[in-house]
């Protein structure tokens, strides 16, 4: 299953960042979202930083619906989908090399997307970063792995896309929330119950989206029509 | 031995096909046919596994269950070379081919000069035959094959029909789906004919091409 998700994974960058237009449309999405932000601040004024901290996430996630539409509409052309059906290794490992490959791209736009929200939103990275990254990494993580589930949903189908977004960000809330509460702090808002409880919300849906994909993958991409 | 038992087919309230019993050998071909809309490209897809039947049963027996398809799908990604193709097939199925052995492959199938060109800048032809490396990489115990020579030349279809009697004598379960017998087809050992929603012919070729099924079939 290993090897199976490496080649995935490989297959997958080498595609998006190599071959493609990459991630120009998801990064030009968030952008634009930390950009009207921007606008609705007077001069000298700046966002509160919960508010930059959910403007940030929300570019996130808008970002992660188009990498996993991205991702899964390689396998679309020639319907490579069906050899990977084929495939000896449990079809697990294409949820898996997905996911993996989701939060690579993902963490690249963030880099793009922290600077622009410090830059554009007026904030300063003053608060603790070692909650931060950890949320940064629980946070991505589970909405890769809820990301990658519902990408297998979404292949191919232009009604079954517009699922995509409506199924995901409901579910996807309490990781926002977590994502949001920790990452006012970096941007220096004062939290005396502090990152713990956060932290724990995150590392819970983590878990159930990780399991969620590993007993619900076999059902969205297996070869059933 | 690949061997199918009562197997029916629905597509939302309309029948594919029903009862079909049959039983395909290793180190045979056997050769599917049917007109347009008979259901052997469903039948494929369910002896492969890709598509669960309505009702009836798949078995394999006497096989790792190493299974390689071959129809209009190429399974190519046009922005891989096609050299990149081929060693993502081999690490998804985890096998140990090296990159030498996959130069050669390439050979076989003609398309060596082009191992490191984009496959999306191949004719439907090229494509074909490096789907056609792909399975040949994968050396299946059982090769499924849907209308194989779809935009292949007289010189691709040669290829096509040597390897499948490479892959007959390697003790390897041949069916071959398609519309009729061309001239240069493989040799069959076996036919299975659907028509009207069922087995209408399942013998050994020689039978099957003594007047009139012939006449009937395969004009």
């Amino acid at each position: 299953m290993l090897r199976m998700t490496l080649a995935v994974l490989r297959k997958d960058m080498t595609l998006t960042l190599l071959r493609s237009s990459g991630l120009a449309q998801a990064l030009l999405l968030g952008l634009l979202l930390v950009f009207v932000f921007s606008l609705s601040q007077g001069a000298g004024e700046s966002l509160s930083a919960r508010n930059a901290a959910a403007v940030f996430w929300l570019s996130s996630a808008f970002c992660q619906v188009l990498i996993f539409n991205q991702l899964y509409a390689l396998e679309e052309t020639n319907d490579s989908r069906l050899g990977l059906i084929l495939c000896p290794a449990p079809i697990q490992a294409v949820w898996l090399g997905k996911a993996i490959a989701g939060v690579a791209l993902l963490l690249l736009a963030q880099c793009v997307f922290l600077p622009a929200t410090v830059v554009f939103l007026g904030q300063d990275l003053a608060g603790p970063l070692r909650p931060a990254l950890a949320i940064l990494f629980l946070t991505d993580t589970g909405m890769c792995a809820l990301g990658s589930l519902l990408g297998a949903l979404a292949q191919g189908q232009t009604t079954r896309e517009s699922l995509l977004g409506v199924v995901l960000f409901p579910l996807l809330t309490p990781l926002l929330l977590a994502g949001t509460g920790i990452g006012a702090q970096a941007f220096g808002d004062a939290d005396p119950d502090g990152p713990g409880a956060w932290l724990g919300l995150a590392a819970a849906f983590d878990a159930i989206f990780l399991a969620a994909g590993l007993l619900l993958f076999a059902f969205l991409y297996g070869g059933e029509e | 031995m690949l061997e199918l038992e009562r197997v029916a087919h629905v597509y939302g309230h309309t029948p594919v096909f029903r009862d079909i019993s049959c039983r395909a050998a290793g180190g045979s071909i056997t050769l599917l046919l049917g007109g347009n809309g008979a259901g052997k490209s469903t039948l494929l897809r369910i002896m492969a596994g890709l598509t669960r039947p309505s009702s009836g049963a798949v078995r394999f027996s006497g096989t790792s269950g190493k299974i390689g398809h071959l129809g209009h799908s190429t399974f190519v990604y046009p922005a891989l070379t096609a050299l990149e193709n081929l060693t993502f097939w081999r690490d998804a199925h985890g096998l140990a081919e090296t990159g030498d052995g996959m130069l050669k492959i390439l050979d076989r199938v003609g398309l060596a000069a082009r191992a490191h060109d984009r496959a999306g800048t191949f004719s439907r032809g090229m494509a074909q035959r490096l789907s056609l490396a792909r399975v040949l990489l994968l050396e299946p115990d059982v090769l499924l094959l849907d209308e194989p020579d779809t935009g292949l030349d007289a010189a691709s279809r040669a290829l096509l029909r040597k390897e499948l009697l490479e892959a007959r004598g390697r003790g390897a379960c041949v069916v071959l789906a398609g519309h009729g017998v061309a001239r240069d087809a493989p040799p069959a050992d076996r036919i299975l004919l659907l028509e009207r929603g069922g087995l209408a012919y399942d013998g050994p070729a020689s039978s099957f091409f003594s007047p009139p099924a012939e006449r009937a079939c395969c004009a």
